[in-house]
């Protein structure tokens, strides 16, 4: 019975030392495999000695999609076109090369426009014109609906959650996690994330209104934090270093707050502070309606600022080997790869936090403005109070009604500022 | 700067904002339909039922606590009740006792003295009768002598043959 009995016990622990032997296994293959690419890297840098590597033009926003050393696929161009007579017509090509291919477009390469047939069909060769501009050759350019890499890392990202969020309704509606305890690593870990942002960010910043906004903010953070996470996906883009998503995620906020905004936001907002003298709300009513736009610029800024500032400061980690080696010669890079590649391990796993913290904070944030606007002002003594405070906001008179969302916004700032 | 502004790093993508926020608002759609109402729901009835049920737990305790309370009064009154019966059975048994007795001793001493009495009221009747017989005797012993009133012999031998006759005891 005693040696049935410790049989399982030692499995285990065997187990557990296996587990722990294959993991660091993997460790090493993965700091193999780094150190190998380390190698790696200066041959193929050598290759293409004397071209540039654009880290900026990675950074941003481009009609394809990267596998290299695979492949690029470029990404289907269409455009809204206005001719000369002024008539709308949409246009669609299969490629960038395509588009340019076919006479429609014209190739602007460092300022110059390619207009000999051979000289396009080397930048595309060498993909340059995947990185230039494009002039149309008649008529002009309304919109550009080109699907981009963010558009597609960004709708991967709404897809991923989208199928999380179905999926694990589907759970509960079932009764797990209504009538049962939740089950499972899936669903316990998204329904932390899900009670948090409900009891940690809706409830303290927006009160008892925090049903109606909670499933912005839930599709808001779950929508960033993915999106943040594919950037950390080999091949794959963050779509929030996108000044375009980050825009329109703070213009959602923005419109959600105005939508719902309580007649003493607006009252504040177009008459000043009514305990302030006539004279000075003129000065302030400006700087009030600025304030408020600022506050939403701000939060699309911050947003993309990260998570671009991440993709850069990987990319010249990276592109110190290069510089190494067109500087000092092919040694200098072999040894600037080494550091080069942990500190680019180090700044990604930097960028996995940030991933989370730039979600919470862009989350937190909405709530706040989003409660700011939709408060039921109650002007009290406190204001007097809140106007000595030096909060570093640019009108300390709209944030000065209660004092608990202004300490919430000083250190998510602060967070901010650390991260 | 120049190399930011011309690779439209900070140039957001008119085209991009159309398809994202309307890719956005499709996800804000479908996510509050099929994904956070339910969820949201879920876990709020989740948390009424925990919250009733702890509730009910704790109404229960207290109800058992309470029982617990009132039953644990009662038996102590009823031990109590019981200690003060015992008690008074006890002594009123005690107080009975004293009282038989006393009763019987009241009689004992009552007995004997109406035995003494009939004793006493026996002696004086034999006294009485003895002393009838004795004067009897007396007179039939002087009636006798008087008769045969001849010498002191004959008298002497008189009185001896009289007291012969007289019954033994």
């Amino acid at each position: 019975m005693g040696r049935d009995g410790s049989a399982p016990i030692r499995n285990h622990g065997y187990c557990m030392y296996e587990r722990h032997l294959a993991m660091r296994k993997s460790l090493y293959a993965l700091l193999l495999v780094l150190t190998l690419g380390a190698f790696w890297v200066p041959t193929q840098a050598q290759a293409a000695e004397g071209g540039t590597v654009d880290i900026v033009g990675h950074t941003a926003d481009g009609f394809y999609l990267e596998f290299e050393p695979m492949a690029t696929v470029e990404l289907p161009r269409i455009f809204l076109m206005e001719d000369a007579s002024g008539s709308l017509t949409l246009k669609s090509y299969a490629s960038t090369a395509a588009a340019l291919q076919s006479g429609d477009f014209q190739l602007v390469l460092d300022g110059e426009t390619v207009t000999s047939d051979s000289d396009l069909s080397a930048a595309i060769d060498s993909k340059k014109h995947l990185h230039a501009g494009l002039q149309p050759a008649v008529g002009s350019v309304i919109l550009d609906f080109s699907i981009s890499r963010h558009l597609i890392f960004g709708l991967l990202a709404m897809l991923i959650v989208a199928l999380i969020g179905i999926s694990l309704a589907r759970k509960y509606k079932r009764g797990v996690g209504r009538e049962e305890a939740p089950h499972g690593v899936f669903q316990n870990a998204f329904e932390a994330l899900i009670v948090y942002i409900r009891d940690e960010i809706a409830k303290p910043t927006l009160g008892e209104k925090h049903e109606k906004f909670l499933p912005y903010l839930l599709t808001a953070f779950f929508f960033i934090l993915f999106a943040n996470l594919l950037g950390l996906v080999p091949y794959g883009a963050a779509a929030t270093s996108n000044l375009a998503v980050t825009g329109m995620l703070a213009v959602f906020t923005f419109v959600i707050g105005q939508v719902y905004a309580s007649k003493e936001h607006w009252k504040h907002l177009l008459l000043g502070p009514p305990e302030v003298p006539v004279l000075i709300r003129i000065i302030l009513v400006p700087v009030e309606i600025l304030g408020l736009l600022t506050r939403h610029f701000a939060l699309a800024i911050r947003l993309f600022a990260n998570m671009a500032a991440g993709a850069l400061v990987i990319f010249s980690l990276l592109g110190l080997i290069f510089i190494m080696n067109v500087t000092f010669g092919a040694g200098a890079a072999y040894g600037a790869a080494v550091p080069s590649i942990f500190l680019t391990v180090f700044i990604s796993l930097v960028k996995l936090l940030v991933a989370f913290i730039q979600a919470y904070v862009f989350t937190i944030l909405s709530a706040l403005f989003i409660g700011m606007s939709v408060e039921e002002h109650h002007h009290d003594e406190h204001h007097e109070d809140d106007a000595h405070h030096d909060t570093g906001d640019l009108t300390p008179a709209l944030a000065g009604d209660g004092a608990a969302p202004e300490k919430a916004r000083v250190s998510t700032e602060r967070e901010v500022v650390a991260s | 700067m120049h190399l930011v502004l011309a690779a439209g790093l900070l140039d957001p993508a008119s085209g991009l904002i159309v398809w994202k926020a309307a890719a956005f608002s499709i996800l804000l759609y479908v996510l509050y339909k099929f994904a956070w109402g339910p969820i949201t729901e879920a876990l709020k009835e989740r948390e009424e039922t925990i919250d009733n049920s702890i509730r009910r737990a704790e109404k229960a305790l207290q109800e058992a606590k309470q029982i617990q309370a009132e039953n644990d009064k009662a038996r102590r009154e009823a031990e109590r009740e019981a200690q003060r019966i015992l008690r008074e059975a006890r002594e009123s048994a005690e107080e009975l006792k004293e009282k038989e007795k006393a009763q019987m001793r009241e009689e004992m001493q009552r007995m004997q003295e109406q035995a003494r009495a009939e004793i006493e009221r026996e002696k004086q009747g034999a006294l009485q009768e003895l002393r009838d017989e004795v004067a009897d005797l007396a007179v039939q012993a002087a009636s006798k002598i008087v008769k045969e009133d001849l010498d002191g012999q004959r008298q002497r031998k008189l009185v001896s043959d009289f007291i012969e006759d007289l019954p033994q005891n």
